[in-house]
């Protein structure tokens, strides 16, 4: 009873604190509450005080020596004392059991550990993922703190911590989890609920299919996607799926798509064909391509065939042949990475009708060709891609790389060089140099690679490992036993830089002649110069000082990198003679660049010293 | 020899940063150089870094008590990643080759070595070692408390103005009004009043909450209220005793903002020896009232039962550089624990302490000094509650005969004789910890000791209590830290 009085004293009290002291006097609620205050005063000492401080806030001011403030302050610290004394801690209504979702989990982080990751998972900012991946590769998750946090962390903003979360670590509590995430799961919810429900499905495995199908069936278009990805695991729910193939929502058809090029049974990859094949083929392309199963392959491939043959039909009219086009094409995109011997049969057709389709433009359709025939790899595959190389230099790398395989060195440089068995020669000066310009780059792009790699660097100050790109040539004794030795030759005449540099041998002079005139006016075009002469003098196998003083010269003369794995082995085996040109060239390099450099200086002055001793 | 595990190499560290620095210098395994000398209670290493040279660092156990870690890097952090990382490898089990201890640190333990048989000397030689309270100036001290309560009359003035005109009229000019006052109570030696007041000014700024926070702010007020009574009597009684001490009674020096030495505690008897202390919660907070992070610990000394507390602060501008404390799983043994004026918790410290590993006997004592019966618990709570300049939140150990649950799912404990108290989440301290109690396992909620944290809710004229930590047998479930 009192206890109501007082809070509604509380209650007056407060609003005056907010309306402000000066106009209590005379305040009429407060005058009304008096007279109980006094009535309980006269049996509770504490209620005669409250009488007496709320006398005195209404009283006018004059009659008082204490300002209304005071007045006010006084009866407000009273109160709430009093107050602190009679608070409740008894619950109404009934009681009952606790109802709990008990695991297996632990409390035995401390309390920095705990927090960083609380808050990576509760806040936004960058560096968050890092934190919450190390966590949960530390088993961090095993702490039941977390968990409430793990799962609200499905709806954090930055999606790929939320995508971690879903993928790896709610699955990671294992089929504990599912009750706590279905208490809040709402099947009709967005992202985060199509979150929960892949969480749910992942961890509760086959005993939440009733869940599932109910969410694939009847839930919002993010839950359903979710929901059809988990029903392609089970063989009875493909009736389910091809109905819900035919939905109207394209974001679920592209899912079922999907799931029915998983599932891969007859009857999926006949509608899946049908969709991709119809008017659906857009939507349906990504799980085309993902199918990967014989029966499809063929039916893509009598598709591909049955849209060339509209290519007479539609010949005038460009509307429809690009419209045809890009069907094909969607075609060729579903083929990519398939090798059937329906393929095969339908590409020959294709290459042997060139002129056909070659005047629609449709490159991409013997580009493909062309890849696919060199995939292949056969003797006839060879001969068809001849036929495509008669008509255009640009599949002359396919037909060479194919042939490098096939032939023997001498009928290769034959055939490319010598054009012995070769119907078709090009008939003007311009067409021959063009025809040798593909040709050189054809043979760079087998021979000159690149690589990136680590490598140790103990010259460098902070770390002791560095990732360097650089040139990679095929060994020289691969080249004489792959390569004819004509080719040098041809390629030192048609001032083939590059290559020359690979296919240099010890004693060939005019190899040597070329390079070494290189080495005094530099080729300003190409593109790394001084790290492939390196190589190049090195498969020359010329005297040691000659490389040592060529290197020195390209460091002063061209834009050389010393940051190249050739040149650098090259760095450490200069002499000590070469220190005062050495530390001439410094000023040219910055970085770790220079640090090699002072690295390598300082290693020629202890041989120095060294010398001088002994 | 000495035995380190990984969490009292953790426990070293400044903050958690400092760990994961550490651990990565390991792994990169950027130490050149791993030696231990021969008696095994120094070691030293030298470890790269961005400079020319390495740096040499080293981490001495000559007093297991305090060990002292060393480093020529130019980090302002005590200890730094390098002697860390040290004790990282060393944990991790790298090979640590003898050598003879260095030329250096030899001088180092000499000097040290030196400075303890002089303060031995003196102790022999009847000495007093401890250094001396300093002797007062009174007259300056008499100054400092007319300047105090002249702060408290400027406080006065400037609440009762505000009152005056209500606080529906506050504006963001009272806010800089009530900032600028705060400046001002800096020159009167009135840092808990200074606090206060701050603390007013952020619950005033929360413009958003405005009309929830009233109540807050009515209470914030009425407390302002009774510190400037209670301190003006206090310091009034000061000024007229002639001896001009200091009340060790009460909280009111610390509520005006005297920050007690250690020395005077053990004047003023307030000191226990040989104590062992169970960390049993820790909770970190950001204090905006006084501008600092504050970790707390709360602890049961084994012994009496009591339910103390550690306090960190951490001042925002040199967080940096002062120690993140953080959650202790060992067994404390205090050779001297310093106690504080105050309540039911009382504030502790010390300067030296062992650790040893909690074993299940430790935790008999947490068994037997929880309260069996809550109307005796709510009675003391109640009666803490009731002083205006108390600690609002009480911590205490319960005994907990089952916990349930109302229709509306809120958590109930109860005792023995099936009273009970309603568990809800203290809003000051910012840290849910109830919706917790859902995940523990049915047989930990029966029969068990649970440490709560008490707060009265004004506006619904509720005492709660916030679960902390659950205590079942051997079995501790920390819901906070």
């Amino acid at each position: 009873m009192s206890t109501a009085l007082l809070q509604e004293l509380h209650q007056e009290v407060r609003r005056i604190y907010i309306a402000g002291s000066d106009l209590a006097t005379g305040d009429f609620r407060l005058k009304r509450m008096l007279p109980q205050f006094e009535q309980l005063g006269e049996r509770a000492p504490v209620f005669k005080k409250l009488a007496e401080g709320i006398a005195a806030v209404i009283a006018p001011e004059s009659q008082e020596t204490r300002t209304s403030a005071e007045k006010l302050q006084d009866l407000g610290l009273l109160l709430s004392s009093v107050l602190r004394t009679l608070g409740t801690t008894s619950v109404e209504g009934e009681l009952r059991d606790t109802a709990n979702l008990p695991h297996s989990l632990t409390t035995n982080l401390s309390f920095r550990k705990l927090a960083a990751v609380k808050e990576a998972l509760t806040t936004t900012g960058s560096g968050r993922y890092e934190i919450v991946r190390e966590a949960f590769e530390a088993k961090m998750f095993d702490d039941m703190r977390l968990l409430p946090h793990a799962i609200a962390a499905l709806n954090d903003p930055y999606s790929e911590l939320a995508d971690l979360v879903e993928k790896k670590i709610l699955p990671s509590y294992g089929p504990q989890i599912v009750p706590h995430l279905i208490a809040t799961y709402d099947a009709s919810g967005g992202r985060l609920h199509a979150r929960k429900l892949h969480v749910i499905a992942v961890a509760g495995g086959a005993d939440m299919n009733e869940l599932v199908l109910e969410a694939a069936q009847s839930g919002s278009d993010e839950v359903k996607v979710s929901a059809i990805e988990r029903l392609a695991d089970y063989e009875q729910y493909e009736p389910v799926l091809l109905e819900l193939s035919r939905e109207r929502k394209k974001t679920v058809r592209e899912a079922t798509y999907y799931a029915l090029a998983k599932r891969g049974s007859s009857p999926a990859i006949t509608r899946l064909y049908e969709a991709f094949s119809g008017k659906d083929m857009d939507n349906a392309l990504e799980a085309a391509c993902k199918c990967d199963n014989a029966d499809f392959t063929a039916m893509l491939v009598n598709g591909l065939e049955l849209e060339l043959k509209q290519a007479s039909v539609v010949m005038e009219d460009k509307k429809k042949r690009e419209a045809l086009w890009s069907r094909i094409y969607n075609f060729l995109k579903a083929l990519l990475y398939r090798q059937s011997d329906e393929i095969y049969t339908l590409l020959e057709d294709v290459i042997t009708r060139y002129e056909c389709y070659v005047q629609f433009g449709w490159t991409d359709l013997f580009d493909y060709a062309a890849d696919y025939m060199e995939k292949c790899g056969t003797k006839s595959a060879m001969y068809k891609l001849y036929e495509l190389e008669r008509r255009d230099n640009r599949y002359l790398p396919q037909a060479f790389r194919c042939s490098h395989r096939l032939l023997s060195p001498s009928q290769l440089y034959d055939r490319y060089v010598e054009f012995v068995d070769v119907d078709v020669k090009p008939r003007s000066k311009k067409e021959l140099e063009k025809y040798q310009k593909a040709l050189v780059e054809a043979i760079e792009s087998i021979v000159v690679t690149r690589e990136y790699n680590t490598h140790s660097v103990p010259w460098m100050k902070s770390g002791s490992e560095l990732w360097i790109s650089s040139i990679v040539m095929i060994p020289a004794e691969q080249i004489s036993d792959e390569w004819d030795d004509r080719w040098l030759d041809w390629f030192i005449e048609r001032r083939a830089f590059d290559l020359v540099c690979a296919f240099a041998r010890p004693g060939h002079a005019a190899a040597e002649e070329f390079l070494t005139g290189l080495l005094v006016k530099p080729l300003k075009q190409s593109y790394e110069f001084a790290e492939k002469m390196v190589r190049g003098l090195l498969r020359m196998k010329v005297d040691d000082h000659v490389r040592w003083e060529a290197l020195m010269t390209l460091m002063e003369t061209t834009r050389c990198d010393v940051i190249d794995v050739e040149v650098m082995e090259q760095l450490h085996q200069l002499p000590a003679t070469y220190y005062e040109r050495l530390v001439a060239v410094f000023p040219k390099h910055r970085h770790s660049s220079l640090e090699l450099l002072e690295y390598v200086a300082d290693r020629m002055k202890t041989d120095a010293n060294l010398e001088e001793k002994a | 020899m000495i035995e380190l595990t990984e969490g009292y190499v953790d426990s070293l560290a400044l903050n958690a940063s400092a760990i994961k620095n550490a651990q990565g210098l390991v792994k990169k395994r950027s130490f050149v150089q791993l030696n231990k000398s021969q008696d095994g209670t120094l070691l030293f290493g030298e470890c790269a870094g961005s400079g020319k040279s390495n740096y040499a660092c080293s981490a001495d156990f000559i007093e297991p008590e305090k060990p002292v870690m060393r480093c020529s890097c130019p980090s302002r952090q005590f200890p730094c990643k390098h002697a860390l990382g040290l004790l990282y490898a060393y944990v991790g089990g790298e090979t640590f080759e003898q050598a003879n201890v260095p030329e250096d640190i030899a001088a180092k333990r000499e000097k040290a070595e030196k400075r303890e048989q002089k303060k031995a000397e003196q102790v022999a030689a009847g000495e007093d070692t401890k250094p001396k309270v300093k002797k007062v100036n009174k007259s300056a001290l008499k100054k400092k408390i007319q300047a105090q309560l002249e702060g408290l009359d400027l406080l006065e003035m400037f609440a009762l103005s505000l009152i005056r005109g209500g606080l529906g009229t506050v504006d963001s000019k009272t806010l800089k009004t009530i900032k600028e006052h705060v400046k001002q109570l800096g020159n009167c030696y009135l840092t808990g009043a200074q606090t206060e007041l701050r603390r007013l000014a952020v619950l005033i700024g929360d413009e958003d909450h405005r009309e929830a926070a009233y109540t807050s702010i009515m209470e914030q007020l009425t407390l302002i209220h009774a510190l400037i009574k209670k301190g003006r009597a206090h310091l009034t009684a000061k000024l007229n005793d002639p001896e001009l001490k200091l009340d060790s009674e009460s909280t009111i020096e610390e509520w005006l903002g005297h920050a007690w030495q250690l020395s005077e505690l053990k004047e003023f008897g307030l000191m226990s020896e040989q104590v062992e202390l169970i960390q049993l919660a820790f909770i970190s907070y950001d204090d905006k009232g006084r501008q600092e992070y504050v970790d707390e610990g709360y602890w049961l000394e084994k012994e009496s039962g009591k339910i103390h507390r550690t306090v960190q602060y951490r001042p925002y501008k040199a967080s940096k550089y002062i120690k993140e404390e953080d959650s202790f799983f060992d067994v404390a043994v205090v050779s001297e624990l310093y106690l504080y004026p105050g309540d039911m918790n009382r504030r502790v410290r010390w300067e030296k302490m062992i650790h040893r590993p909690l074993v299940s006997q430790d935790l008999e004592p947490v068994h037997a000094n929880a309260h069996r019966s809550y109307a005796d618990a709510v009675k003391l709570v109640k009666n803490q509650l009731k002083n205006p300049l108390g600690d609002h939140n009480p911590v205490m150990l319960l005994h907990v005969a089952e916990v349930r649950q109302t229709e509306q799912g809120q958590f109930v404990i109860m005792d023995e004789a099936r009273q009970h108290v309603l568990l809800n989440d203290v809003f000051s301290l910012g840290h849910k910890t109830v919706p917790l109690l859902s995940h523990v396992s049915e047989a930990n909620l029966r029969d068990m000791t649970m440490l709560v944290m008490f707060e009265h809710d004004q506006d619904s004229g509720r005492l709660a209590a916030q679960p902390l930590t659950i205590i079942k047998g051997a079995d501790i479930t920390r819901l906070l830290y």
